[in-house]
C-alpha cells in the first residue's frame, strides 16, 4: 500500500475511532493514520455483505428452499430421470467443449488483438463483444438459418453427412459463440502486458516458436487463461435463448438442462424445476471451485515456493 | 575479426534509426557502444542479435555471414536491461534453458548449471525464483543464463540501467572478470560514460543512427572529431580559435605556437577559424596573470564554487574583454548570456584538491585562467555566418529546417552578417560555413564570397525540406580532401544516406569512365581512413546539368554537397552551366559548395576537358578545343 501520504500526530492510547475519512491503515502502529478514499472499513463492508445477500444469496437459497419441499426421494428421482440426465451432460459437456475450442481459438484472437497492428483491427476488436451485445435469441436464429440443412453453412455441410442445426453439435456451435467474448477479453491484457523481450530472450538462447510458445508464453499466461475458460465456461452452462433455436430441442439428444427447467416452469412442477436448478448451482459451484484451486496452484508455481 | 558491420542501415518509418555503420570489433574485444537515448546503439545491438532485419548491408559473426540468420541460429548470448526471466522457472531452469531446448541431458545440463552459477557467484540459489532475489541477482542469473550455450559473442544491452548506483558497481566488476576471464567477445550498450570507460577495452559512440567515432576510451576523450563527441564525453569547453601562421589564437590573449599544433591529428592545412577543445581539468587557475605557468586565456570572476568530493567544479565567467567566443551555438548552452551580442563567456573547470589548497576560492573572486592543454577538432564548421542582410531573409534562413537540424546536432553557433565580426575576420581571415538563400543572384554572391577567401558555402532555397539523404559531386582531385572533410562533418550530424556520386556521359571514353569509378572507390576508402566513415557510391550516366535539374524538382530532397576546384572567376561560369537549377529559388535541394582555389593553368585544363564531354552545355567557345589529357593521374596522392 503507498498511500502513506500524512501521518497523525501521536495521541498515546488514544483509542482508534474510525471516523471520517482516516482510518488505521492495515499493519499501522497505532499512532499513524492514512488518508483514504473511500469512506471506512466498516460501512463498506456492511455493504457488502448487504448488496450480495440481496442479489445473490438470497436468490439461490430460494432455490434450495423451494426444491426441499420435494422431500430426498422425490428429489432423487427427478434429478436422475433419463431425460433430465441427459439434459445435465449435454448442457455441461457442450459447454465444457465449447470452452476449451474457445481456448485455443480465443488465444489467438486475443494474441492478434494485443500483438499486432492491422487495418481494421479496432473494429475486429469492437466486434468481439457482440455476443455480450446481441440479444442471444438474435444470435440463436442467426446461427440456426446458417446451420439448418438448408442454411448457406448446412447446405455445403450436408452432403459431407455432418449435420450441425438440432444436433448437440448445434449446442456447441451456440455456446462457442457466446462464451467467445469472455476468453479474449480475459487473455488480451495478460497478453498485451507480456514482455516481449522475454520472448526475444527465449529465441537468442535457442528456442524455436513452439518451445517459446510451450515453455516460456503459455506457462506465464496459463492463469489468465483458466479464468477466461472458466468465466466462459460459466457463461454457456446458463445460456439459453441462443440455443434453444439450433438445438431443436429433442429429448435426451439436443436438450439442454435450463430449458429442462423452462419445461417443468411451464407445467407448474416449481419443486422440479428448482430440483434440477440446485444440481447445477451446485455442479457449477464444484467446478468452478476446481478451476479456480487450478489457478492458485498455477500463480503460486510462478510467484515462488517460499519457506 | 568477431564481429564485423558493414554498412549496416536500419529504417523505420523511412528514417534511418542505424545509418551506414562500418564496424570491425576484434577477438576478446570488450566494446562499449555510447550514446544519448535514441541514438541507435540498442538497435544496432539487436540487429547482431538478430531480433530485427538489417534493410542494408552485412554483419558476421566470426567470420560467418549471418545477416539473414535466425537469432537462435547466431549462437549470441543476450542480457537485456530488464533482466527478461522466465518468472515461472527457478533460476536452475532459467540458466538450463538454453540447454533444455538444444536437448542436453540431464546430468550434463546440472553439471553446466551450477559451474555458471559459480561463475556469477550465486551457487545454491538454482532453486529459488527469480522474483526472490534482488535486481542485481536476477541480472547476474541474465549473464549465466546467457553464458549457458557458450556464445561466440556476448551482447548486453543497458544491464545495469535498472539497478541503484552501488549494486551497479558490484555487477559491472562481476561482469568485466567474466568477460575476461571467458576471454568473450563483448558489446555493451550504455549512454552512461562512466560504465563506458571503466569496462571498454575500445568505445564506439553513435548519435542519430551514426557511429559518429570509435576509439580507446583515452584517445576518445583527448582527441575527439565531433563536438558531440567532446561534451557527450565528459565536459568540454568549446571556443572558437583561428589558425595563423603564427599558430592558434583564442581571444586577444592566447597564442599556441605553430610547433605544439602539429601533433594534431587530421590537422586541416591553411588559415581558418577551428574548435578548440579545452578540458575543465586542463584550465588553471591563479591570482595574477603572471602566477600562471601555462598561456594565459583571460580573467574573469567566479560565478560558483561544487564541492564534489575528490574534486571541485567551477563556473567562471570571463570578462568579454578578452575576446574569447564560445564554439557552442548560444541557444545550446546551458546559462545563455544575458547581454545580446557582447558575448558571455562562462568557463567550466575541475580543480583537485590539492589545487583547492593552493588557492580557496568563492564566488565574486576575479581569476586569471591559463590553458595547459587544448584540442583541435579536424571538423571544417566552427560556425555558421548568415551573408544575407535582409531580416525577412535571414530569418528564413535561420528557421530553414536543415540549418536548424545542424545546428541542433553540432552545436554549433549561427552569426548574424550584423554580429561583431570574430577576432578571425577582424584579421581579414573568412571564418566558418557561408550561409545564404538561393535565388537569381545567388551564384553570383557565392562567386564574390568565393574571391573574398571564403571556403564553404550552403546555399538554402526558401522552400527546402529537412533533406533525406546526402548526395556528393567532386570530380575534381585536388578539392576531394577538403571535400571529404566537410561531408565528414556533415554526415555525422545528419541522418540522412550518403551517396558519393560519378556523374559520366554516355559518350565518354573508356579511360575516363575508369578513372571516375577509381575517384568513388579513392573517395570511399579516404572517408573510412581519415574520418572512419561509410558512404555509399553511384554512377549516374547523364551529364551534370540534366543531374542538377533533376535534383531541383525531386520529391526526396537532398543536400548536395558540391566539391569545385577552380579560380574565382571561373566559378560562376562552373556553377551556373552546369549546376544552375541547384540555385534557384524553387528547388527542393540545398548546395553545400567546398570550394577549392587552383593555380589558374590547372583550371583550365580540366574546363577543357570537361568540354568535349557534355557538348550541349558548354559555352560556345570552350566546344572548339581539343580534347586533352584527363588531369587525374593514377597514383597522384590524395
Amino acid at each position: 500500500m503507498a498511500e502513506a501520504v500524512q501521518t497523525w500526530p501521536t495521541r498515546v492510547g488514544g483509542a482508534a475511532s474510525p471516523r471520517g475519512p482516516w482510518t488505521p491503515a492495515e499493519g499501522a502502529t497505532r499512532s499513524e493514520r492514512q488518508f483514504r478514499v473511500l469512506p471506512g472499513f466498516g460501512l463498506t463492508l456492511g455493504y457488502t455483505l448487504f448488496y450480495v445477500s440481496l442479489i445473490v444469496l438470497l436468490p439461490l437459497s430460494t432455490a434450495f428452499v423451494r426444491s426441499a419441499e420435494l422431500g430426498p426421494m422425490q428429489f432423487w428421482h427427478v434429478v436422475t430421470a433419463p431425460r433430465v440426465l441427459a439434459s445435465l451432460r449435454l448442457s455441461f459437456g457442450a459447454s465444457l467443449l465449447a470452452a476449451l475450442i474457445n481456448a485455443v481459438f480465443g488465444f489467438i484472437i486475443a494474441w492478434a488483438l494485443a500483438r499486432s497492428r492491422f487495418p481494421g483491427r479496432r473494429i475486429f476488436d469492437a466486434m468481439i463483444d457482440l455476443p455480450f451485445a446481441l440479444p442471444t435469441a438474435v444470435a440463436g436464429i442467426a446461427l440456426t438459418a446458417l446451420y439448418a440443412p438448408n442454411g448457406w453453412i448446412g447446405e455445403l455441410l450436408a452432403p459431407l453427412g455432418i449435420h450441425v442445426a438440432f444436433t448437440p453439435l448445434g449446442v456447441v456451435v451456440a455456446l462457442a459463440f457466446v462464451s467467445l467474448p469472455f476468453i479474449v477479453r480475459t487473455l488480451q491484457p495478460v497478453l498485451g502486458d507480456l514482455d516481449l523481450e522475454v520472448e526475444l530472450a527465449a529465441q537468442s538462447l535457442g528456442a524455436s516458436r513452439l518451445q517459446t510458445l510451450l515453455w516460456v508464453v503459455l506457462p506465464t499466461i496459463w492463469p489468465a487463461l483458466l479464468t477466461g475458460v472458466a468465466l466462459g465456461f460459466s457463461r454457456a452452462v446458463g445460456e439459453y435463448g441462443s440455443v434453444i433455436f439450433i438445438a431443436g430441442n429433442i429429448p435426451k439428444v439436443s436438450e439442454i438442462a435450463p430449458l429442462m427447467i423452462m419445461t417443468k416452469l411451464e407445467q407448474y412442477q416449481y419443486g422440479q424445476a428448482t430440483a434440477i436448478a440446485v444440481v447445477m448451482l451446485l455442479a457449477s459451484f464444484g467446478l468452478m471451485f476446481g478451476i479456480n484451486g487450478l489457478q492458485l496452484w498455477a500463480q503460486a508455481r510462478t510467484r515462488g515456493r517460499r519457506g | 575479426m568477431s564481429i564485423t558491420f558493414e554498412q549496416v542501415t536500419k529504417r523505420y518509418n523511412a528514417g534511418p534509426v542505424v545509418n551506414d555503420v562500418s564496424l570491425r570489433i576484434g577477438p576478446g574485444e570488450f566494446f562499449v557502444l555510447l550514446g544519448p537515448s535514441g541514438s541507435g546503439k540498442s538497435t544496432l545491438l539487436r540487429l547482431a542479435a538478430g531480433l530485427t532485419e538489417v534493410h542494408h548491408g552485412r554483419i558476421s559473426l566470426h567470420g560467418r555471414d549471418v545477416t539473414h540468420v535466425r537469432a537462435r541460429d547466431r549462437g549470441v548470448g543476450l542480457v537485456f536491461q530488464h533482466y527478461a526471466l522466465f518468472r515461472h522457472m527457478t533460476v536452475g531452469q532459467n540458466v538450463e534453458f538454453a540447454l533444455r531446448v538444444r536437448g542436453v541431458r540431464r546430468s550434463a545440463r546440472a553439471r553446466r548449471r551450477e559451474e555458471l552459477l559459480q561463475l556469477v557467484a550465486l551457487e545454491g540459489y538454482g532453486n529459488r525464483m527469480p522474483d526472490q532475489l534482488s535486481g542485481g541477482q536476477q541480472q547476474r542469473v541474465a549473464v549465466a543464463r546467457a553464458l549457458a550455450h557458450e556464445p561466440q559473442v556476448l551482447l548486453l544491452d543497458e544491464p545495469f540501467g535498472a539497478l541503484d548506483a552501488k549494486i551497479r558497481v558490484e555487477l559491472r566488476e562481476t561482469i568485466r572478470e567474466v568477460q575476461r576471464r571467458l576471454g568473450m567477445t563483448t558489446i555493451l550498450v550504455t549512454h552512461d560514460q562512466e560504465e563506458a570507460f571503466s569496462l571498454a577495452d575500445r568505445i564506439g559512440i553513435m548519435h542519430n543512427g551514426r557511429l559518429l567515432e570509435t576509439g580507446r576510451p583515452e584517445s576518445l576523450y583527448r582527441h575527439p572529431a565531433t563536438r558531440f563527441v567532446a561534451t557527450f564525453l565528459g565536459a568540454a569547453n568549446l571556443f572558437l580559435g583561428e589558425r595563423g601562421p603564427s599558430g592558434l589564437r583564442l581571444g586577444k590573449r592566447f597564442i599556441a605556437s605553430g610547433t605544439s599544433l602539429r601533433a594534431v591529428k587530421g590537422d586541416p592545412s591553411g588559415d581558418h577559424e577551428v574548435v578548440t577543445v579545452v578540458r575543465p581539468e586542463d584550465i588553471e587557475v591563479s591570482e595574477h596573470d603572471e602566477q600562471l605557468d601555462s598561456g594565459a586565456l583571460g580573467a574573469g570572476q567566479v560565478l560558483s564554487v561544487d564541492f564534489n568530493g575528490a574534486s571541485e567544479r567551477l563556473r567562471v565567467q570571463l570578462e568579454p574583454e578578452w575576446d574569447v567566443t564560445s564554439a557552442i551555438g548560444r541557444e545550446h548552452r546551458a546559462v545563455g548570456g544575458t547581454a545580446p551580442t557582447g558575448e558571455q563567456q562562462i568557463v567550466d573547470i575541475t580543480r583537485t584538491s590539492a589545487e583547492q589548497a593552493r588557492l580557496a576560492l568563492k564566488p565574486g573572486l576575479r581569476v586569471a585562467l591559463g590553458i595547459r592543454r587544448f584540442h583541435l577538432l579536424p571538423t571544417p564548421i566552427a560556425s555558421f555566418r548568415l551573408l544575407a542582410t535582409a531580416p525577412a531573409t535571414v530569418a528564413a534562413l535561420r528557421s530553414s529546417p536543415l540549418l536548424r537540424q545542424l545546428v541542433e546536432s553540432m552545436q554549433a553557433p549561427v552569426l548574424d552578417a550584423q554580429d561583431a565580426p570574430t577576432g578571425s575576420e577582424r584579421e581579414g581571415i573568412q571564418a566558418g560555413v557561408g550561409v545564404i538563400a538561393a535565388g537569381s543572384h545567388s551564384i553570383g554572391e557565392i562567386a564574390r564570397a568565393a574571391a573574398q577567401g571564403r571556403r564553404w558555402l550552403l546555399c538554402i532555397p526558401p522552400r527546402a525540406a529537412l533533406p533525406a539523404r546526402i548526395l556528393i559531386q567532386c570530380d575534381y582531385e585536388a578539392a576531394r580532401s577538403s571535400t571529404l572533410r566537410l561531408v565528414a562533418s556533415v554526415m555525422r550530424h545528419l541522418s540522412a544516406e550518403a551517396t558519393f556520386v560519378s556523374l559520366q556521359s554516355p559518350a565518354a571514353p573508356r579511360a575516363e569512365a575508369t578513372s571516375a569509378f577509381r575517384r568513388l572507390l579513392d573517395a570511399r576508402a579516404e572517408l573510412q581512413e581519415i574520418h572512419g566513415l561509410d558512404i555509399r557510391t553511384d554512377v549516374h550516366i547523364g551529364d551534370p546539368a540534366s543531374w542538377a535539374a533533376q535534383l531541383a524538382v525531386t520529391a526526396q530532397p537532398a543536400l548536395v554537397v558540391l566539391g569545385v576546384e577552380s579560380t574565382p572567376s571561373d566559378l560562376e561560369r562552373i556553377l551556373s552551366s552546369d549546376f544552375g537549377a541547384l540555385f534557384s529559388d524553387v528547388s527542393t535541394s540545398v548546395v553545400l559548395l567546398s570550394y577549392t582555389e587552383s593555380q589558374a593553368q590547372l583550371a583550365g585544363v580540366r574546363l577543357d576537358t570537361m568540354s568535349p564531354l557534355f557538348p550541349a552545355q558548354t559555352p560556345q567557345g570552350a566546344a572548339a578545343a581539343a580534347p586533352a589529357a584527363v588531369p587525374v593521374l593514377p597514383g597522384t596522392p590524395a
